[in-house]
């Protein structure tokens, strides 16, 4: 019997014994086995990366003016770590923010990862001090500093800059590979969105450790964020504002909606303003846009977010009268003296000059500078579509110009393949004939037509349109310069240029723009008067103009949608424009200001 | 107090029972943050330390009696358990859905801490007679029925764990007292025939724990939560330990209850698989130590209650390491001498104080 109770107790030793060896060998098996699986897991319950969202580059004009920067802005933001948002912490927070209950649901709902969920952008003091004060209301609610993009100069530029906004779901999947994250900052528009990667910089970040709260213990590594580069501008913002006065207020004079204008230096290829109607303030962005403010700006008929002036194609009127003349004379279809007789309805199509004008006997200067329909429905007779199309493509027609700037538009050349492919029918020679004249077939941008009339300031040298002077880091240090790009010279005898350019002159001078400019315009200013036919409204105003003759250094190119007559509509904008880069308004010239004088 | 009996002590069972008392004072001070200057500071270690120093004390006065008087008591000390509990669960106040504790002045009793020794003690009275003659189902169910009624009472409270020591002190007991072995194996067999009808009398937070302990991912962020965290704080303790205060999972309070039932997590993510396996083998030290005494002692109650006592705290180990390495429900029961509790700390000196009583009975004959 006692042998029996030796023999049980030595099993319950054994089975202690096999007991402790198991918890040993699990305890092995968790610390040395998977031991570094368990450190990694670790690791990733007591650290956060951090970001520091690196500062956006700076736009600077020619003269150095700074236009954009960045400002901070106080976000009250949600934080759900270790619990989701309370119910009634919403409601509270709805009301103190005067943002809709549904609108912070729908983001707690589409919510993942550690981010703080951003409810509103700059929010005043007095909010701060609420949620601050009364934070035990408020769990999960977080006041973030965040740096925003400051439009210095509100709607004024903004084609040219565009806005930023933070990265939707379809732009992520397309980019993530760039290196884009979800909150991240993505310039949507204009220079923002061309140059995104370099305005951005490189964002830094925090390795946090953090309790199981979720709050800060201590920073365990660091990383700087490096700003984005600066970008120095070819625009010059007096011109440009100057320039956007000048339609604002023509606009309001006639009652017309929609305009673009570009100021280009013919020389260069650089891009001194570009304004295009309506327009918009890309401050309603930083934050997200509201509701109602993306309703009135995306409900315009108008379209303020299209950048008129690159992305508008319009027929180019007359001022496409530069192209055919150019061909005539250099395919020698007509000799500068040759006279011909404008009796006012052309035997081919049975059409005139505007409101049945007569305009008798012409030459080919005098039909450039009074813009004669007769004159040029006979050249384009004689050139013939082959040519004319030729030509047109010859001045960089139907192309993009390359400018730095997003959805630029190609235009339309008339020719007989167009036709067939797109219309399957044969071209007329009665399409010739409004192709000649600048209708038809045939769309332009305002930057195309202020391209050709440059082409023709530059003696035929076509220059690439750019932005951009330079960019430069955050350490001052240029990164990339940019130099004229000579795209290509017209294939023309210089004395067809000069004949050209002499009928221009006349257009202020005796022709079609002579009225505005008057007699006594200081400087020598060759322009072209266009006016754009328009199957659903009123006609389009054009005008085309460089100056000062004998050295150009400006040309300008305006169109007014709906403006009726150029003469009427653009050329008093144009006008203006040129006043004041000549500092004709008492202004500095444009020549002579500081940033100007490197060429 | 003369040398002879100091000579007459077990000093091996001694010394692995304040080494573990020792390491349970630093590794509470670490989980409850002794060395933050914004946490709570020196309370928790100044109240266990001094509550086994007052214990201990108490262990060496009660040296001075001997334990074979405790058999005449054991029918009063059976109906004063009873009576404990009963005030339990009519005057106690409830923590965390349990109702456990009674409040004693600034002290808060837990006795069904206590009631596990009394019972060891009155069932080991109730066996001393009747070792060897357990060989039917009717020798054993008076017995059955004297377990059961305690044990109904704590998983009422509800207190799952503590009933179930009762049973592995129960099952230690009657084994040492040589219940038929095929009668044993028909109990077995019943109870895992039974246990889909238990599952039912089981509250929904326990059946919850089971199947978290199936698999502990049923509940990330609730009962799942503990086991997840407590096996990183092991694991990432990796061989050597991540230092004394050190440790992540604990000092950023990750792991949770990691100064009570999850303490040996601390150990392991401090002090890594070297502490952890050091402390298991103090465990081993004290359970085998144990065993040893039963064997050795000087009459049947003595090895009865050494068998109880020892059954209980291995009970403890295997449950609570084992539920802090993911192998084991949670049931929260605590670590002996480790877990930060003062009604548990005092049941187990006490409880380790009998053994020593034990041992020192045993040599009489020889001095």
């Amino acid at each position: 019997m006692l042998h029996e109770f030796e023999l049980r107790l030595k099993f319950l030793s054994g089975l202690i014994v096999l007991v402790i060896v198991l918890l040993i060998a699990r305890a092995g098996y968790l610390q040395v086995y998977q031991g570094d699986e368990y450190a990694r897991r670790s690791d990733g319950n007591r650290t956060r990366l951090v970001p520091t969202v690196a500062s956006r580059g700076t736009f600077y004009d020619c003269n150095g003016l700074s236009i954009v920067e960045n400002r901070p802005s106080f976000v009250v933001s949600l934080l759900p770590l270790t619990a989701p948002i309370q119910p009634e912490v919403i409601t509270r927070l709805s009301e103190l923010l005067h943002v809709p209950r549904e609108e912070i649901d729908a983001k707690v709902k589409a919510h993942t990862g550690y981010e703080p969920i951003r409810i509103k952008g700059d929010v005043g003091a007095d909010i701060l001090t609420v949620i601050e004060e009364q934070s035990a209301l408020y769990p999960g609610v977080i006041i973030e500093v965040q740096a925003v993009r400051d439009y210095l100069y509100k709607a004024q530029g903004a084609h040219i800059l565009g806005y930023v906004s933070e990265i939707s779901e379809t732009e992520l999947d397309e980019r993530k590979d760039e290196g884009y994250r979800t909150g991240d900052i993505i310039g949507q528009f204009g220079l923002e969105r061309i140059y995104d990667k370099e305005l951005r910089g490189t964002n830094g970040g925090e390795l946090v450790e953090v309790d199981v709260t979720g709050k800060p213990v201590q920073i365990l590594g660091q990383k700087d964020p490096i700003s984005g580069h600066d970008f120095h501008l070819t625009i010059d913002w007096r011109l440009q504002a100057a320039t956007e006065k000048a339609v604002d207020d023509q606009l309001s004079l006639i009652g017309a909606q929609a305009a673009a204008a570009v100021v280009m230096n013919p020389q260069t290829g650089e891009v001194l303003a570009i304004v295009s109607r309506p327009a918009f303030d890309p401050n309603l962005f930083v934050h997200g846009i509201s509701e109602a403010n993306w309703k009135m700006i995306n409900e315009n008929p108008n379209d303020p977010l299209d950048n008129k002036a690159i992305t508008g194609e319009y027929p180019p009127g007359s001022t496409f009268k530069i192209v055919t003349g150019t061909a005539a004379l250099s395919e020698e279809v007509v000799t500068p003296n040759e006279m011909i007789l404008d009796t006012g309805v052309y035997w081919l199509g049975e059409k005139g000059n505007a409101g049945g004008e007569v305009l008798g006997w012409l030459d080919f200067t005098s039909a450039l500078s009074h813009s004669d329909n007769y004159y040029f429905y006979e050249m384009g007779y004689r050139l013939g579509v082959d040519r004319l199309e030729r030509y047109a493509r010859m001045f960089g027609l139907g192309e993009k110009t390359g400018i730095n700037l997003p959805y630029e538009s190609e235009g339309l050349v008339p020719s007989r393949e167009y036709k067939e492919k797109y219309l399957d029918d044969e071209w007329y020679d009665s399409e010739t004939l409004d192709a000649a004249i600048g209708q038809g077939f045939n769309l332009v941008t305002p930057l195309q037509a202020a391209m050709v009339m440059g082409e023709i300031a530059a003696n035929g040298k076509r220059f690439q349109p750019y932005l951009v002077h330079k960019i430069v880091d955050a350490d001052g240090k240029v990164l990339k310069e940019f130099q004229p790009k000579l795209l290509s010279t017209l294939d023309v005898p210089d004395e067809v240029i000069r004949l050209v350019q002499q009928g221009l002159r006349d257009v202020t001078k005796e022709g079609t723009a002579a009225g505005v400019f008057g007699a006594g315009f200081p400087v020598d200013i060759a322009g072209k008067t266009g006016t754009a036919e328009n199957s659903q409204g009123a006609d389009h105003g054009w005008f085309v103009a460089y100056g000062p003759f004998a050295n150009p250094n400006i040309v300008v190119a305006v169109i007014v949608e709906n403006g009726g007559f150029g003469s009427q509509s653009a050329v008093p904008i144009g006008k203006r424009i040129l006043e004041a880069a000549f500092g004709l308004d008492g202004s500095i010239p444009f020549a002579e200001a500081p940033g100007n004088k490197r060429r | 107090m003369n040398k002879r009996w100091l000579r007459r002590m077990d000093f091996t069972l001694i010394i692995a029972a304040v080494a573990i008392i020792l390491m349970s004072l630093v590794t509470i001070g670490s989980a409850t943050h002794i060395n933050a200057a914004s946490a709570g500071g020196y309370g928790f270690v100044q109240r266990q330390g001094v509550f086994a120093v007052l214990n201990i004390a108490l262990a060496v006065f009660l040296m001075n009696f001997d334990y074979k008087m405790l058999q005449r008591y054991g029918t009063k000390l059976y109906v004063v358990n009873i009576v404990l509990l009963l005030a339990v669960m009519l005057f106690g106040h409830s923590a965390l859905g349990a109702q456990r504790w009674i409040q004693l002045g600034p002290i808060t009793l837990q006795p069904s801490e206590f009631s596990k020794v009394i019972m060891i003690i009155s069932l080991a009275a109730l066996l001393e007679d009747k070792v060897g003659k357990l060989n039917s189902l009717r020798d054993l169910l008076p017995i059955a029925a004297f377990v059961g009624l305690p044990f109904v009472l704590v998983l009422k409270q509800p207190d799952l764990g503590t009933s179930l020591v009762f049973i592995a002190i129960f099952l230690g007991m009657i084994f040492a007292a040589g219940v038929n072995l095929k009668l044993l194996g028909a109990i077995f067999g019943a109870g895992v025939l039974a246990s889909p009808v238990l599952w039912h009398f089981l509250k929904d937070y326990q059946k919850m724990r089971i199947l978290v302990f199936l698999d502990p991912n049923v509940d990330p962020l609730g009962s799942g939560y503990h086991i997840i965290q407590s096996e990183i704080a092991i694991g990432s303790g990796q061989l050597f330990g991540k230092g004394l205060f050190e440790g992540t999972q604990s000092q950023l309070d990750f792991l949770p209850e990691n100064h009570t039932d999850f303490i040996f997590a601390v150990v392991g993510e401090e002090m890594g698989f070297i502490g952890a396996a050091f402390l298991l083998l103090l465990y081993l030290i004290l359970l085998w130590r144990g065993i040893r005494i039963a064997q050795d002692a000087s009459d049947t109650f003595g090895m009865l209650l050494a068998v109880g006592v020892t059954s209980m705290l291995a009970f403890h180990v295997l449950v609570n390491i084992g539920m802090t390495m993911g192998i084991m429900p949670v049931t929260g029961i605590p670590l002996p001498l480790m877990s930060y509790g003062v009604s548990a700390l005092t049941t187990n000196i006490m409880a380790i104080a009998l053994l020593l009583n034990i041992y020192m009975k045993k040599q009489r004959l020889i001095f």
